[in-house]
Protein backbone atom coordinates (compact mmCIF):
# COMPACT_ATOMS: atom_id res chain seq x y z
CA UNK A 1 0.00 0.00 0.00
CA UNK A 2 2.49 2.44 0.82
CA UNK A 3 4.58 1.85 -2.04
CA UNK A 4 1.80 2.65 -4.15
CA UNK A 5 0.98 5.64 -2.73
CA UNK A 6 4.11 7.01 -2.86
CA UNK A 7 4.20 6.23 -6.63
CA UNK A 8 0.89 7.72 -6.91
CA UNK A 9 2.14 10.84 -5.66
CA UNK A 10 4.91 10.63 -7.88
CA UNK A 11 3.11 10.90 -10.61
CA UNK A 12 1.61 13.57 -9.02
CA UNK A 13 4.43 15.22 -9.26
CA UNK A 14 5.55 14.29 -12.51
CA UNK A 15 2.27 15.23 -13.94
CA UNK A 16 1.81 18.73 -12.41
CA UNK A 17 5.86 19.10 -13.48
CA UNK A 18 4.38 18.52 -17.24
CA UNK A 19 1.11 20.13 -17.26
CA UNK A 20 2.84 23.19 -16.77
CA UNK A 21 5.43 23.38 -19.28
CA UNK A 22 4.60 25.92 -22.06
CA UNK A 23 4.52 23.49 -24.63
CA UNK A 24 1.72 22.02 -22.70
CA UNK A 25 0.23 25.57 -21.76
CA UNK A 26 -0.32 26.31 -25.11
CA UNK A 27 -1.71 22.85 -26.25
CA UNK A 28 -4.52 23.70 -23.67
CA UNK A 29 -5.00 27.00 -24.38
CA UNK A 30 -4.97 25.92 -27.98
CA UNK A 31 -7.34 23.35 -27.29
CA UNK A 32 -9.90 25.65 -25.02
CA UNK A 33 -9.85 28.61 -27.87
CA UNK A 34 -10.68 25.56 -30.25
CA UNK A 35 -13.90 24.17 -28.57
CA UNK A 36 -15.37 27.01 -27.08
CA UNK A 37 -18.22 29.42 -28.61
CA UNK A 38 -17.13 32.63 -27.08
CA UNK A 39 -13.98 33.85 -27.16
CA UNK A 40 -11.16 33.80 -24.68
CA UNK A 41 -8.79 35.30 -22.54
CA UNK A 42 -5.52 35.91 -24.63
CA UNK A 43 -2.55 34.31 -22.93
CA UNK A 44 -0.12 37.22 -23.74
CA UNK A 45 2.72 36.08 -21.53
CA UNK A 46 2.64 32.53 -22.98
CA UNK A 47 2.37 33.53 -26.69
CA UNK A 48 5.53 36.07 -25.62
CA UNK A 49 7.07 32.84 -24.21
CA UNK A 50 6.53 30.39 -27.07
CA UNK A 51 7.56 32.85 -29.81
CA UNK A 52 10.90 33.51 -27.90
CA UNK A 53 11.06 29.68 -27.75
CA UNK A 54 10.22 29.40 -31.22
CA UNK A 55 13.12 31.38 -31.80
CA UNK A 56 15.65 29.81 -29.82
CA UNK A 57 14.78 26.53 -31.27
CA UNK A 58 15.12 27.64 -34.45
CA UNK A 59 18.59 28.73 -33.71
CA UNK A 60 19.36 25.36 -32.21
CA UNK A 61 18.34 23.69 -35.39
CA UNK A 62 20.28 25.51 -37.52
CA UNK A 63 23.68 25.45 -35.33
CA UNK A 64 23.16 21.70 -35.21
CA UNK A 65 22.64 21.49 -38.87
CA UNK A 66 25.70 23.91 -39.63
CA UNK A 67 27.78 21.26 -36.82
CA UNK A 68 26.99 18.24 -38.36
CA UNK A 69 24.77 16.95 -35.49
CA UNK A 70 23.37 13.75 -36.48
CA UNK A 71 20.39 14.15 -39.11
CA UNK A 72 17.54 12.30 -36.75
CA UNK A 73 18.58 14.10 -33.66
CA UNK A 74 18.38 17.51 -35.99
CA UNK A 75 14.72 16.06 -37.55
CA UNK A 76 13.90 15.40 -34.11
CA UNK A 77 13.90 19.61 -33.11
CA UNK A 78 12.73 20.08 -36.21
CA UNK A 79 9.58 18.28 -35.85
CA UNK A 80 9.09 19.92 -31.86
CA UNK A 81 9.66 23.20 -33.25
CA UNK A 82 7.09 22.37 -36.07
CA UNK A 83 4.85 21.16 -33.82
CA UNK A 84 4.85 24.36 -31.62
CA UNK A 85 4.81 26.66 -34.34
CA UNK A 86 1.12 25.47 -35.96
CA UNK A 87 0.22 25.33 -32.26
CA UNK A 88 1.20 28.90 -32.02
CA UNK A 89 -0.65 30.01 -35.76
CA UNK A 90 -3.23 27.49 -35.22
CA UNK A 91 -4.26 29.10 -31.43
CA UNK A 92 -4.31 32.76 -33.35
CA UNK A 93 -6.00 32.05 -36.40
CA UNK A 94 -8.78 30.65 -34.54
CA UNK A 95 -8.98 33.37 -32.33
CA UNK A 96 -9.13 35.80 -35.23
CA UNK A 97 -11.73 33.83 -37.09
CA UNK A 98 -13.93 34.08 -33.92
CA UNK A 99 -13.36 37.58 -33.96
CA UNK A 100 -14.40 37.88 -37.48
CA UNK A 101 -17.70 36.01 -36.77
CA UNK A 102 -18.87 37.96 -33.80
CA UNK A 103 -16.97 41.12 -34.45
CA UNK A 104 -20.06 43.57 -33.65
CA UNK A 105 -20.93 41.59 -29.67
CA UNK A 106 -17.49 41.35 -29.03
CA UNK A 107 -16.90 45.29 -29.58
CA UNK A 108 -20.09 46.47 -27.75
CA UNK A 109 -19.27 44.27 -25.15
CA UNK A 110 -16.65 45.80 -22.79
CA UNK A 111 -15.78 42.54 -21.02
CA UNK A 112 -15.10 40.74 -24.03
CA UNK A 113 -13.83 42.85 -25.80
CA UNK A 114 -10.98 43.21 -22.86
CA UNK A 115 -10.16 39.47 -23.77
CA UNK A 116 -8.50 40.64 -26.81
CA UNK A 117 -4.85 41.36 -27.37
CA UNK A 118 -3.83 44.81 -28.42
CA UNK A 119 -3.32 43.91 -32.06
CA UNK A 120 -6.57 41.93 -32.20
CA UNK A 121 -8.47 44.86 -31.10
CA UNK A 122 -7.19 46.83 -33.92
CA UNK A 123 -8.05 43.89 -36.33
CA UNK A 124 -11.36 43.52 -34.92
CA UNK A 125 -11.61 47.54 -35.63
CA UNK A 126 -10.52 46.98 -39.42
CA UNK A 127 -12.75 44.33 -39.99
CA UNK A 128 -15.81 45.99 -38.13
CA UNK A 129 -15.07 49.08 -40.97
CA UNK A 130 -14.24 46.53 -43.95
CA UNK A 131 -17.52 44.86 -43.66
CA UNK A 132 -19.63 48.08 -42.74
CA UNK A 133 -18.63 49.68 -45.49
CA UNK A 134 -19.42 46.01 -47.66
CA UNK A 135 -23.01 46.33 -45.83
CA UNK A 136 -23.29 49.90 -46.74
CA UNK A 137 -22.48 49.73 -50.64
CA UNK A 138 -24.55 46.24 -50.76
CA UNK A 139 -27.45 46.73 -49.00
CA UNK A 140 -27.87 49.94 -46.42
CA UNK A 141 -27.47 53.12 -49.01
CA UNK A 142 -30.28 51.34 -51.22
CA UNK A 143 -32.40 51.19 -48.29
CA UNK A 144 -35.34 54.00 -47.23
CA UNK A 145 -33.93 56.29 -43.78
CA UNK A 146 -34.63 54.72 -40.63
CA UNK A 147 -33.86 51.26 -42.10
CA UNK A 148 -30.22 52.05 -42.69
CA UNK A 149 -28.37 50.93 -39.43
CA UNK A 150 -26.53 47.73 -39.55
CA UNK A 151 -27.23 46.56 -36.13
CA UNK A 152 -30.55 47.63 -35.86
CA UNK A 153 -33.27 46.42 -38.11
CA UNK A 154 -35.23 49.86 -37.61
CA UNK A 155 -34.98 52.83 -35.65
CA UNK A 156 -38.08 51.44 -33.69
CA UNK A 157 -35.44 48.46 -32.29
CA UNK A 158 -34.40 49.44 -28.77
CA UNK A 159 -31.52 47.40 -28.77
CA UNK A 160 -29.25 46.25 -31.27
CA UNK A 161 -31.08 43.26 -32.89
CA UNK A 162 -28.83 42.48 -35.70
CA UNK A 163 -25.82 41.27 -34.12
CA UNK A 164 -24.40 37.41 -34.25
CA UNK A 165 -23.76 36.27 -30.68
CA UNK A 166 -22.33 32.97 -29.79
CA UNK A 167 -24.28 30.67 -28.63
CA UNK A 168 -23.38 29.99 -25.34
CA UNK A 169 -25.77 26.99 -24.27
CA UNK A 170 -24.33 24.91 -27.18
CA UNK A 171 -22.75 21.51 -25.48
CA UNK A 172 -19.07 20.92 -24.68
CA UNK A 173 -16.83 17.88 -23.71
CA UNK A 174 -14.68 18.91 -20.68
CA UNK A 175 -12.85 17.52 -18.39
CA UNK A 176 -11.71 18.38 -14.89
CA UNK A 177 -8.21 18.36 -13.87
CA UNK A 178 -9.21 17.52 -10.23
CA UNK A 179 -12.35 16.46 -8.57
CA UNK A 180 -14.25 19.60 -8.27
CA UNK A 181 -16.88 17.54 -6.17
CA UNK A 182 -20.81 18.61 -6.66
CA UNK A 183 -21.58 21.19 -9.10
CA UNK A 184 -24.62 23.24 -9.79
CA UNK A 185 -25.25 23.25 -12.96
CA UNK A 186 -28.76 25.08 -13.63
CA UNK A 187 -29.42 28.32 -11.92
CA UNK A 188 -32.65 27.49 -11.39
CA UNK A 189 -31.48 24.76 -8.92
CA UNK A 190 -33.97 22.26 -10.12
CA UNK A 191 -31.39 20.15 -11.27
CA UNK A 192 -29.48 17.85 -9.06
CA UNK A 193 -25.84 19.11 -9.00
CA UNK A 194 -23.28 16.91 -10.92
CA UNK A 195 -20.24 15.44 -9.05
CA UNK A 196 -17.16 16.55 -11.43
CA UNK A 197 -14.61 13.49 -11.12
CA UNK A 198 -10.67 14.11 -12.10
CA UNK A 199 -10.05 12.57 -15.79
CA UNK A 200 -13.74 12.04 -16.57
CA UNK A 201 -14.79 13.80 -19.51
CA UNK A 202 -18.33 15.31 -19.36
CA UNK A 203 -20.84 16.38 -22.23
CA UNK A 204 -22.63 19.98 -20.36
CA UNK A 205 -23.44 22.92 -21.37
CA UNK A 206 -21.11 25.69 -21.62
CA UNK A 207 -22.71 28.07 -20.13
CA UNK A 208 -22.93 26.11 -17.07
CA UNK A 209 -19.27 25.55 -17.17
CA UNK A 210 -17.60 28.41 -18.34
CA UNK A 211 -16.31 30.32 -14.74
CA UNK A 212 -14.57 26.77 -14.30
CA UNK A 213 -13.13 27.51 -17.81
CA UNK A 214 -11.70 31.11 -17.03
CA UNK A 215 -10.34 29.84 -13.50
CA UNK A 216 -8.38 26.91 -15.46
CA UNK A 217 -10.19 24.21 -13.50
CA UNK A 218 -11.56 22.10 -16.23
CA UNK A 219 -10.57 21.85 -19.95
CA UNK A 220 -12.36 21.31 -22.88
CA UNK A 221 -11.43 18.72 -25.41
CA UNK B 1 -46.95 37.31 -51.34
CA UNK B 2 -44.88 39.91 -49.86
CA UNK B 3 -41.21 39.13 -49.48
CA UNK B 4 -41.18 36.31 -50.89
CA UNK B 5 -38.44 37.21 -53.66
CA UNK B 6 -35.86 37.96 -49.97
CA UNK B 7 -36.84 34.38 -49.08
CA UNK B 8 -35.98 33.04 -52.34
CA UNK B 9 -32.97 34.75 -52.29
CA UNK B 10 -32.17 33.29 -49.03
CA UNK B 11 -33.17 30.06 -50.14
CA UNK B 12 -30.65 30.15 -52.86
CA UNK B 13 -27.57 30.84 -50.86
CA UNK B 14 -28.52 27.68 -47.91
CA UNK B 15 -29.04 25.57 -50.75
CA UNK B 16 -25.49 26.08 -52.50
CA UNK B 17 -22.56 23.96 -51.19
CA UNK B 18 -21.38 24.86 -48.02
CA UNK B 19 -18.22 26.83 -48.43
CA UNK B 20 -19.25 28.14 -51.92
CA UNK B 21 -20.32 30.59 -53.90
CA UNK B 22 -22.89 30.49 -56.53
CA UNK B 23 -22.60 34.01 -58.88
CA UNK B 24 -23.90 37.10 -56.67
CA UNK B 25 -27.92 37.05 -58.06
CA UNK B 26 -28.06 41.22 -58.86
CA UNK B 27 -30.99 40.70 -60.43
CA UNK B 28 -33.11 39.02 -57.56
CA UNK B 29 -31.28 41.09 -55.36
CA UNK B 30 -31.59 44.83 -56.76
CA UNK B 31 -35.66 43.28 -56.99
CA UNK B 32 -35.49 42.68 -53.33
CA UNK B 33 -34.40 46.45 -52.71
CA UNK B 34 -37.29 47.86 -55.05
CA UNK B 35 -39.55 46.00 -52.93
CA UNK B 36 -38.01 47.73 -49.71
CA UNK B 37 -38.98 50.67 -51.60
CA UNK B 38 -42.67 50.18 -52.33
CA UNK B 39 -43.28 49.15 -49.11
CA UNK B 40 -41.87 52.37 -47.64
CA UNK B 41 -44.00 54.99 -49.90
CA UNK B 42 -47.25 52.59 -48.97
CA UNK B 43 -45.94 53.26 -45.21
CA UNK B 44 -45.56 56.52 -45.67
CA UNK B 45 -48.54 57.42 -47.02
CA UNK B 46 -50.61 55.25 -44.78
CA UNK B 47 -48.90 57.13 -42.13
CA UNK B 48 -49.83 60.44 -43.49
CA UNK B 49 -53.33 59.85 -44.15
CA UNK B 50 -53.42 58.46 -40.44
CA UNK B 51 -51.94 61.51 -39.04
CA UNK B 52 -54.09 63.41 -41.09
CA UNK B 53 -57.26 63.02 -39.44
CA UNK B 54 -59.00 59.48 -38.05
CA UNK B 55 -61.07 58.57 -40.41
CA UNK B 56 -62.77 55.82 -38.34
CA UNK B 57 -64.17 53.45 -40.99
CA UNK B 58 -60.64 52.39 -42.40
CA UNK B 59 -58.36 53.53 -38.77
CA UNK B 60 -57.84 50.15 -37.79
CA UNK B 61 -57.51 48.57 -41.47
CA UNK B 62 -54.58 51.43 -41.90
CA UNK B 63 -52.73 51.31 -38.68
CA UNK B 64 -52.35 46.94 -39.48
CA UNK B 65 -51.36 48.01 -43.38
CA UNK B 66 -48.53 50.55 -41.70
CA UNK B 67 -47.65 47.72 -39.82
CA UNK B 68 -47.55 45.05 -42.69
CA UNK B 69 -45.42 47.18 -44.65
CA UNK B 70 -43.54 47.63 -41.52
CA UNK B 71 -42.75 44.76 -40.92
CA UNK B 72 -42.26 43.24 -44.76
CA UNK B 73 -39.46 45.69 -45.23
CA UNK B 74 -38.10 44.89 -42.09
CA UNK B 75 -38.14 40.94 -43.27
CA UNK B 76 -36.79 42.19 -46.49
CA UNK B 77 -33.60 43.98 -44.59
CA UNK B 78 -33.53 41.15 -42.84
CA UNK B 79 -32.96 38.98 -45.71
CA UNK B 80 -30.58 40.99 -48.22
CA UNK B 81 -28.67 41.28 -45.11
CA UNK B 82 -28.22 37.44 -44.29
CA UNK B 83 -27.51 36.97 -48.05
CA UNK B 84 -24.81 39.56 -47.99
CA UNK B 85 -23.42 38.29 -44.53
CA UNK B 86 -23.10 35.00 -45.25
CA UNK B 87 -21.76 35.34 -48.79
CA UNK B 88 -19.46 37.35 -46.80
CA UNK B 89 -18.42 35.36 -44.06
CA UNK B 90 -17.56 32.49 -47.17
CA UNK B 91 -15.33 34.84 -48.60
CA UNK B 92 -13.43 35.32 -45.52
CA UNK B 93 -12.73 32.05 -45.25
CA UNK B 94 -11.54 31.89 -48.83
CA UNK B 95 -9.38 34.31 -47.86
CA UNK B 96 -8.14 32.20 -44.76
CA UNK B 97 -7.47 29.72 -47.16
CA UNK B 98 -6.38 31.29 -50.64
CA UNK B 99 -3.33 33.14 -51.05
CA UNK B 100 -4.95 36.52 -52.46
CA UNK B 101 -5.85 37.52 -54.93
CA UNK B 102 -8.40 35.14 -55.49
CA UNK B 103 -8.78 33.25 -58.90
CA UNK B 104 -10.45 34.50 -61.60
CA UNK B 105 -13.68 31.46 -61.15
CA UNK B 106 -14.24 33.30 -57.98
CA UNK B 107 -14.06 37.04 -58.49
CA UNK B 108 -16.43 36.42 -61.58
CA UNK B 109 -19.18 35.11 -59.16
CA UNK B 110 -18.58 38.44 -56.83
CA UNK B 111 -20.66 41.93 -56.64
CA UNK B 112 -18.57 44.65 -56.76
CA UNK B 113 -18.69 45.35 -53.19
CA UNK B 114 -17.39 41.75 -52.29
CA UNK B 115 -14.29 41.96 -54.46
CA UNK B 116 -13.52 45.01 -52.13
CA UNK B 117 -14.33 43.55 -49.14
CA UNK B 118 -12.38 40.56 -49.83
CA UNK B 119 -9.14 42.54 -50.97
CA UNK B 120 -10.07 44.70 -47.92
CA UNK B 121 -10.05 41.58 -45.66
CA UNK B 122 -7.01 40.14 -46.70
CA UNK B 123 -5.24 43.44 -46.30
CA UNK B 124 -6.10 43.49 -42.93
CA UNK B 125 -5.39 39.88 -41.91
CA UNK B 126 -1.96 40.87 -43.87
CA UNK B 127 -1.29 43.71 -41.43
CA UNK B 128 -1.89 41.20 -38.66
CA UNK B 129 0.52 39.39 -39.27
CA UNK B 130 3.28 41.96 -39.62
CA UNK B 131 2.40 43.71 -36.37
CA UNK B 132 2.63 40.19 -34.60
CA UNK B 133 5.39 38.98 -37.35
CA UNK B 134 4.11 35.82 -37.79
CA UNK B 135 2.93 34.21 -41.06
CA UNK B 136 -0.22 32.49 -40.52
CA UNK B 137 -0.83 30.78 -43.91
CA UNK B 138 1.27 28.14 -43.34
CA UNK B 139 0.81 25.32 -41.04
CA UNK B 140 -3.34 25.03 -41.51
CA UNK B 141 -3.06 21.36 -40.59
CA UNK B 142 -1.30 20.19 -37.40
CA UNK B 143 1.86 18.66 -39.03
CA UNK B 144 2.72 14.75 -38.73
CA UNK B 145 6.38 15.10 -40.83
CA UNK B 146 8.29 17.90 -41.44
CA UNK B 147 8.93 16.67 -44.69
CA UNK B 148 6.00 16.11 -47.04
CA UNK B 149 5.93 14.24 -50.53
CA UNK B 150 4.31 17.07 -53.53
CA UNK B 151 3.60 17.21 -57.30
CA UNK B 152 4.28 20.47 -58.57
CA UNK B 153 1.55 21.23 -60.93
CA UNK B 154 3.22 24.23 -63.04
CA UNK B 155 6.81 25.26 -64.20
CA UNK B 156 8.00 27.19 -61.24
CA UNK B 157 11.85 26.88 -62.05
CA UNK B 158 14.84 26.81 -59.66
CA UNK B 159 14.23 27.93 -56.52
CA UNK B 160 16.02 28.26 -53.28
CA UNK B 161 14.49 26.58 -50.32
CA UNK B 162 15.23 26.94 -46.86
CA UNK B 163 17.42 23.73 -46.90
CA UNK B 164 17.82 23.14 -50.35
CA UNK B 165 17.68 24.62 -54.18
CA UNK B 166 15.51 23.00 -56.22
CA UNK B 167 14.87 22.92 -59.46
CA UNK B 168 10.61 22.57 -59.45
CA UNK B 169 9.62 21.80 -63.20
CA UNK B 170 5.79 20.57 -63.51
CA UNK B 171 5.00 17.20 -62.80
CA UNK B 172 7.98 16.53 -60.72
CA UNK B 173 7.51 15.25 -57.28
CA UNK B 174 9.51 15.82 -54.56
CA UNK B 175 10.10 15.94 -50.64
CA UNK B 176 10.38 19.53 -49.29
CA UNK B 177 10.11 20.56 -45.85
CA UNK B 178 6.33 21.47 -45.30
CA UNK B 179 6.63 24.55 -44.91
CA UNK B 180 8.30 25.30 -47.83
CA UNK B 181 5.86 23.94 -50.08
CA UNK B 182 2.37 24.94 -48.05
CA UNK B 183 3.02 28.61 -49.69
CA UNK B 184 3.25 26.75 -52.83
CA UNK B 185 -0.26 24.75 -52.03
CA UNK B 186 -2.05 27.59 -51.20
CA UNK B 187 -0.71 29.49 -54.63
CA UNK B 188 -2.49 26.11 -56.55
CA UNK B 189 0.89 25.35 -57.46
CA UNK B 190 1.91 22.06 -56.01
CA UNK B 191 -0.65 19.24 -54.41
CA UNK B 192 0.30 17.34 -51.33
CA UNK B 193 0.60 13.46 -52.25
CA UNK B 194 -0.74 11.41 -49.66
CA UNK B 195 -0.81 7.86 -49.23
Amino acid sequence: MESGSGEGSMMDDYESLISTTDAELLKRSWRNEKAAPEILQFELSLVQRSTEQIQLMEETVEESMASGVDPLTVSLYQMDLDRTQFLLRSYIRIRLQKIEKYMAHIHKTTELWNRLSKQEQKYAQRCIEDLKEHFEKSVLSKLPDRYKSSLKQSVISEEDDMVPEPQLDTYVICRAKRSLGAFQLDDSAEENPVSLDAGDPYAIRYKSIKSLVYSGQIDLV
Amino acid sequence: MYAKKACELVKEFSSSEPGQLAPFNTNLFSQVIEECNFHFHQLQSLLSKIQEGPDSQTKNADHFGALIHHLSLVRNKRCLMAYVHNRAEVIRSLGWMIEPPLPEEIQEKLSSSEKEYSKNQSATIKSYQSEMDLDLAVDMVPPKDPYIKVRVLDDIGSVALSDQIANLARHAILFLRRTDAETYISQGLMEELTD
